[in-house]
């Protein structure tokens, strides 16, 4: 083997080892990001400081098949949509833990909150949130109800709320309640009226 | 003088290039074959057990796993040395045997004795897979039995397991047809214009002819295809057909239905339709269904198992239960009655209504289950009523609105009867699909636990408790309800 071919294989050697090297790196950098990821997920609460204004919760029980009414006070943007985004992550941090949360279910309960017009309102909620629901045609009807009556209850002008999973469309919230179609606060206010 | 060019510089661009096929080669049968094929698995019907075996794609051949083949018919110990796979395997009152194979080659040892494959055998992430064309010279050295492999349909039958039917057409008024099996078995059944198709997933049925035609009013042809790992019979009449099922499963009667004009069984069907009078003949044939027909549609199915009640009680099977109670209770009250799904079957929701719609009911019945609260919740449709601008058209999400009237009363009638057997119940609307297509009276039904301890849910006495109370719902009020139109 002449002088100059060998140098070539080790030149080829070398690149075959940097290449190895560059995989393991792109491996490492999806791991990495994946980890940012589910951290950015992680829940994003009100702020705790600044003025407080008096919200009205309902928040399903589960087990008594009803909404629990309650009213608190908790700092709030000024901004509209970010008011009701932050009304709602309160929401959400105070519904009833039903399982230990896994990698799965650990993600962030609510993306955004999108205002069309005066009465319509679109919640964008994550996937985590959908699927740590408990799954059964009342459960998640008190879920769907619990989301529209308290937007409807610290904001009366929104009538009308369509909810989306990760961005999207989806048939059902967790395998019953239809997900397809905008629910109106007249349609759940029998769950707020029987609400304690 | 002209300086002449090293030599090395187009030896290297070739080794170069060399790496890089050989790099994509890799590439190719490493990441990009070896993907498992979307979908379709092996049906496998042996004495112990039916079940299915995932198809992987490799060179362009179906490939199957061979320690997921094996395990559910015997005890399996395998393990990857190096390159090669080494199983024993222990078939019930067998004796053990030793079976060996080599990442990319195709010859391999079976029992001490040579055996070649078609194609190379493969270790993909810790597991070895045998070609789908070698699976019947493998199981049939390795189990010493006679193996039936159809790989057109993806259905292999160990032993003599398999079961053949007969057909007999005894003309009348209407004429039925009989489909006799030796052994219950317990196919899907659905419906439209004028087919029934009966779908065997799990049954191990064989054909017995593959196509019959019958110089007969009412049904007119009988098909039996395999594909896809399933079996199909479908029977064709001039009309709606229905099935009823007799003898513990063994027996299906299939006789007229409910008669649907066609161009109304492809859409909703508009609650008033002008039918004359007098129809013309050879537009509609005399009714000889049932005139009161409730379907029942226990949710879910197939990799849809809904909600998970306990580790071992999944929604879908409990409600599958629940419905053939329900089924039974309501044949003792001598109300017809029929399953949208009878077997462990995945169902659309637009599907469901589809098929619901078709068969034009008095009353459907969605039953759900839940491992949350307690007793039992009556759902009627959370559709806008006021939303009905005209009766001529039902728009596919609200069609339950025309009827809500009718479900109301059935659905109080059934909450009145759960409390006349003290259960605990509720009575409320909720926005459930496919409840909300249906162009007939509906209402859902979902059982909760009745105390505090939540696998009381699937008692025997608890779910006869609840079948009785719906269908003594529904028997109390029938005369409410408008029959199925003749």
């Amino acid at each position: 083997m002449t002088r100059p071919i060998l140098i070539m294989f080790l030149v080829l050697l070398l690149v075959a080892g940097g290449l190895g090297i560059y995989a393991y790196h792109l491996k490492n950098r999806v791991v990495t990001e994946e980890q940012r990821l589910a951290r950015q997920q992680s829940i994003v609460l009100p702020p705790s400081t600044g003025p407080t204004t008096s919200v009205t919760f309902f928040v399903p029980s589960d087990a008594e098949g009803i909404l629990h009414r309650s009213q608190e006070a908790i700092a709030l943007p000024e901004e509209r949509s970010e008011r009701l985004r932050a009304i709602l992550r309160a929401l959400f941090a105070r519904y009833p833990q039903t399982a230990p949360a896994t990698p799965n279910t650990a993600g962030s309960d609510l993306r955004d909150v999108f205002l069309f017009g005066n009465d319509t309102a679109v919640v964008d909620a994550s996937a985590a949130f959908a699927d740590s629901r408990p799954s059964g045609v009342l459960a998640e009807d008190l879920t769907v109800a619990s989301i529209v009556a308290t937007l409807n209850a610290n904001n009366p002008q929104i009538v009308r709320v369509k909810i989306l999973v990760d961005g999207k469309e989806r048939e059902t919230l967790a395998g019953h309640a239809d997900l397809r179609r905008f629910y109106t606060a007249g349609e759940v206010d029998t769950f707020a009226k029987d609400a304690k | 003088m002209r300086r002449s060019r090293p030599r090395s510089i187009p030896i290297a661009g070739l080794l170069l290039l060399a790496l890089g096929v050989l790099f994509a080669h890799w590439y190719r049968q490493s990441v990009v074959l070896a993907q498992p094929r979307e979908g379709v698995p092996l049906s496998v019907y042996s004495r112990q057990a039916y079940y299915s075996v995932p198809l992987m794609q490799l060179n362009g051949q179906s490939y199957v796993g061979l320690v997921e083949l094996l395990e559910p018919l015997g005890t399996v110990d395998a393990r990857i040395d190096g390159k090669k796979l080494k199983l024993n395997f222990v078939a019930p009152g067998s004796r053990e045997l030793e079976v060996q194979f080599q990442d990319g080659k195709d010859k391999g040892k079976l029992k001490g004795d040579n055996i070649k494959l078609p194609a190379n055998f493969s270790i993909q992430n810790g597991r070895g897979f045998i070609p789908l064309s070698a699976v019947s010279e493998v199981l049939a050295r390795t189990l010493s039995q006679q193996i039936r492999l159809n790989p057109a349909a993806l259905r292999l039958f160990i032993g003599d397991v398999g079961e053949h039917f007969t057909l007999d057409l005894r003309n009348g008024t209407p004429s039925k047809l009989f489909i006799s099996f030796g052994v219950p078995v317990n196919p899907t059944i659905a419906a439209d214009s004028n087919h029934i198709r009966f779908t065997f997933r799990k049954d191990a049925v064989l054909p017995t002819v593959d196509q019959a035609s019958y110089n007969d009013p009412l049904i007119t042809s009988a098909q039996f295809t395999e594909h896809d790992g399933i079996a199909e019979l479908d029977i064709t009449g001039t009309g709606a057909l229905l099935a009823n099922i007799a003898d513990g499963g063994r027996t299906f009667v299939v006789t007229g239905g409910p008669t649907i004009p066609p161009q109304v069984a492809q859409q909703m069907p508009p609650p008033d339709l002008h039918i004359p009078s007098q129809p013309t003949e050879g537009l509609r044939r005399p009714y000889t269904g049932p005139r009161f027909l409730v379907i029942i549609d226990p949710a879910h199915g197939g990799p849809d198992v809904g909600a998970a009640i306990t580790p071992d009680i999944a929604e879908k099977d409990l409600v599958l239960t629940l419905a053939r109670r329900l089924q039974r209770e309501l044949s003792n009250q001598h109300v017809f009655s029929s399953l949208l799904r009878n077997s462990d079957i995945a169902i659309s929701l637009d599907q469901r209504a589809i098929s619901a719609n078709a068969a034009r009911p008095a009353l459907y019945v969605a039953l759900h289950a839940a491992n949350t609260g307690h007793g039992v919740h009556v759902f009627t449709s959370m559709v806008d009523a006021s939303s009905l601008a005209t009766r001529d058209f039902l728009p596919w999400e609200t069609a339950q609105a025309a009827y809500l009237d009718t479900s109301s009363i059935a659905a109080g009638s059934i909450a009145a009867e759960l409390e006349t057997r003290k259960l605990q119940n509720s009575l409320r609307p909720a926005s459930l699909r496919p409840t909300n297509n249906i162009a007939a009276p509906a209402i859902a039904v979902e059982i909760a636990p009745p105390g505090d301890n939540v696998p009381d849910i699937a008692s025997a006495a608890y779910l006869d408790q609840v079948a009785q109370s719906i269908a003594a719902g529904i028997v109390a009020v029938r005369n409410k309800i408008p029959e199925v139109r003749p």
